[in-house]
């Protein structure tokens, strides 16, 4: 078989994509054929099986929000999951309460997707209502005003374009709270 | 009996080969724009590793902020300097391998000249802030289009060489080369264009699909191919086992496109998905230690070689860490290893040994190689040479080392999350100044590799001329 194919370039070429495809079909179209979470709005009014809340679309600020922080590159340094792990939950958390993990259906109108790779910042899923917008346009300004030894790089063309701040805070806002976890419903505006 | 073919049909190549039978102008223009833009890609990575200590550089203007130079750093290097240069290469050692000319040195031309206005498109795109705000997909749709033409040209550029070959028997490195043709359109499209169809954790997956496969089935295979063409030519022995390099390539085409889910353990993404990626991570070191085993038995008994030959020198530490970066990769795929490593500086430490330790240095390789033969000349400087390979080789070590020691340190304290985020940031300063500084001895390495490259050039084009 392997000889075979040594000498005939056809037959080289089927076997090559054949094999591509039954991993490449398997893992990219059959999964959400299957695990219907990744496509479904998060929604719960039932406290007993976890937080309750829905998941809205966004609106055309918190859209442009997101085409903000796209076009910056904040998710080369900020990622949005709150992982399966012990030190992410309480890291993503407030005063005490842990953030929950985060979940496909949480996710369902987001494109581009801002899940990331790397955290050289904290990570954002749960931010919104963690801090107000006097404190995000002081941080966009300089970060290291609010932050001593931060490498997060100022944004004043933000800072001082009241159009795009807005929107970028509407954006930041509104992470992490389609699940209402914070039982004080504290969230900062 | 197996083997003494594939030696005698790669060795062919060079026999019955006159200087008049290869006009190699597609390879050459591919070779001269893909170093410069080496060069040029470079200052922007030093700029933002300079980004990590000093925030404050060059911070407060929009078009040079750390989020826009960063995908033009990774696209200029991907796209400009990596595939470019092994596109190039590809030019080369396919029509000798063939024992043909290249099919169309027109097309080959029209391909490089289009290559170029991509690049140049990005740079302007990327600048502006014209993101897609996908990993390795920025690229504006328009120059998606562009990249999908030019891939076309340059696969049936090489797809026609090999069918109207004299060898009937295909050497690995055609085997690699056709796989990366074939594969990459799929690769690229489901990253670049399906992604577009998909929202959230679907459209993650298949951008870590792309993200994943853009390494493991474009850059893997067609660095193989070089190295599986350089190796023997360079050390002047045929390969070990060509029943080993059959084993690792269709091992590498069926684990590789499993595994994407892996940029999300831990990460909401359904477990059993993880798991089926991690089992086939684990599998990939099927394909790399076959690989890995067939060069160093190829090299057995010629190591003193590589003390003379910079080729060779670039070449097999390249496979080191092609080696290492692979055996990493399976390992941070497991649970465990994966809760302190992923999301930290670990990461950039392990894709710079991929792509720069490994698949960079194969292209540096091969470059210095083909330079003098198509330029009918010699290097400019053999010592020069050897300067690029011992700055590249220290200042990639310092900046492998200290990233992953700081990453693992970083994951560590992110773990105990009594530890306040920005003191794990301070904490990892020096780690980014020795990171900055082994960028200045790449940088340096990448000056003397560009500086070497064009006098050779100049000094041909001069020789040729006292001789006209
Ligand atoms: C070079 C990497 C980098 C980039 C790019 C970056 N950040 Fe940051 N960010 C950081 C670091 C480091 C911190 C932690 C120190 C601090 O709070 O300043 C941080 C902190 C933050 C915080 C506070 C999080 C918390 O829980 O305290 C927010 C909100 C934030 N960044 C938003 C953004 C937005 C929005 C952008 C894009 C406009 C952005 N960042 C771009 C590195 C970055």
């Amino acid at each position: 078989m392997l000889k075979k194919i040594d000498l005939d370039a056809r037959l080289f070429v089927g076997a090559a994509l054949a094999l591509f495809f039954i991993g490449g079909t398997l893992t990219t179209v059959m999964p959400p054929l299957i695990d219907k979470s990744w496509g479904k709005p998060f929604e719960n009014s039932d406290p007993s099986k976890g937080p309750t809340g829905k998941l809205l679309p966004y609106t055309a600020q918190e859209k442009k929000g997101l085409a903000i922080y796209t076009r910056e590159g904040c998710w080369y340094c900020h990622t949005q999951q709150t992982r399966t792990l012990l030190a992410d939950t309480k890291r993503s958390g407030w005063r005490g309460v842990d953030a929950p993990v985060s979940t496909p259906d949480e996710f369902v109108y987001d494109s581009p997707h801002m899940f990331g790779t790397k955290r050289t910042g904290p990570d954002l899923s749960h931010v919104g209502g963690k801090y107000d917008a006097q404190w995000h346009r002081t941080h966009f300004r300089n970060p290291r005003d609010l932050v001593p030894g931060s490498i997060m790089p100022p944004f004043p063309w933000i800072a001082n374009n009241e159009e795009e701040f807005q929107a970028l805070v509407a954006y930041l806002q509104r992470l992490g709270r389609a699940k209402n976890w914070r039982p004080d419903n504290d969230y900062e505006k | 009996m197996e083997e003494q073919l594939v030696i005698e049909s790669t060795h062919a190549g060079t026999r019955t080969v006159t200087p008049t039978l290869h006009r190699d102008a597609t390879a050459k223009w591919f070779l001269i724009s893909s170093v410069s833009y080496f060069f040029i890609v470079g200052m922007i990575a030093l700029a933002i590793a300079a980004k990590f200590v000093w925030p404050e550089l060059l911070g407060t203007v929009s078009i040079l902020t750390y989020g826009r130079l960063r995908p033009l750093h990774v696209n200029g290097m991907l796209f400009g300097w990596l595939l470019a240069c092994d596109m190039g290469l590809t030019f080369y050692f396919v029509p000798r391998l063939c024992g043909v000319r290249l099919w169309s040195e027109k097309l080959g031309l029209a391909t490089a000249g289009l290559w170029n206005v991509i690049i140049l498109g990005a740079v302007v795109e990327l600048l502006a802030g014209h993101n897609q705000g996908l990993e390795y997909a920025e690229l504006p749709m328009w120059l998606d289009i562009l990249v999908v033409i030019a891939w076309v040209m340059y696969g049936t550029n090489i797809l026609m060489t090999v069918a109207t070959r004299k060898y009937q028997q295909m050497y690995v490195s055609l085997w690699y080369t056709m796989g990366t043709i074939l594969w990459t359109p799929f690769v690229y499209l489901t990253g670049n264009f399906a992604t577009l169809f998909a929202t959230g954790v679907n459209q993650a997956n298949l951008n870590w699909m792309y993200v994943h496969n853009a390494v493991g089935l474009i850059f893997t295979p067609v660095g193989l191919a070089i190295a599986y063409y350089f190796i023997p030519r360079a050390s002047n022995a045929p390969l070990h086992s060509h029943r080993l390099s059959m084993i690792g390539f269709w091992s590498l085409a069926f684990v590789y496109v499993w595994t994407g889910a892996h940029h999300m353990l831990h990460g909401p993404i359904s477990q059993w998905l993880q798991t089926i990626a991690i089992a086939f991570s684990v599998m990939l070191l099927i394909p790399v230690w076959t690989v890995v085993y067939n060069f160093f038995a190829t090299m057995k008994g010629q190591w003193q070689l590589v003390r003379e030959n910079v080729s060779l020198k670039f070449l097999m530490s390249g496979v080191v860490f092609y080696l290492l970066t692979c055996f990493q990769g399976p390992m941070h795929s497991l649970r465990t290893v994966n809760a302190i490593v992923s999301k930290t500086d670990w990461i950039p430490g392990h894709a710079h040994m991929a792509l720069l330790g490994g698949f960079s240095f194969f292209a540096i390789a091969g470059t210095y190689y083909v330079l003098p033969r198509i330029y009918n000349t010699k290097l400019y400087s053999d010592t020069l040479a050897n300067w690029s390979y011992w700055l590249f080789m220290i200042g990639g070590l310092g900046f492998f080392v200290c990233l992953w020691l700081g990453g693992f340190w970083q994951g560590w304290q992110w773990n105990n999350p009594s530890i306040p985020f920005i003191d794990t940031v301070t904490a990892l300063k020096p780690i980014w100044m020795v990171r900055f500084f082994s960028g200045v001895l790449m940088f340096a390495g990448i000056t003397a590799f560009l500086y070497n490259f064009m006098a050779t050039i100049l000094y041909a084009g001069a020789e040729n001329e006292t001789h006209a």
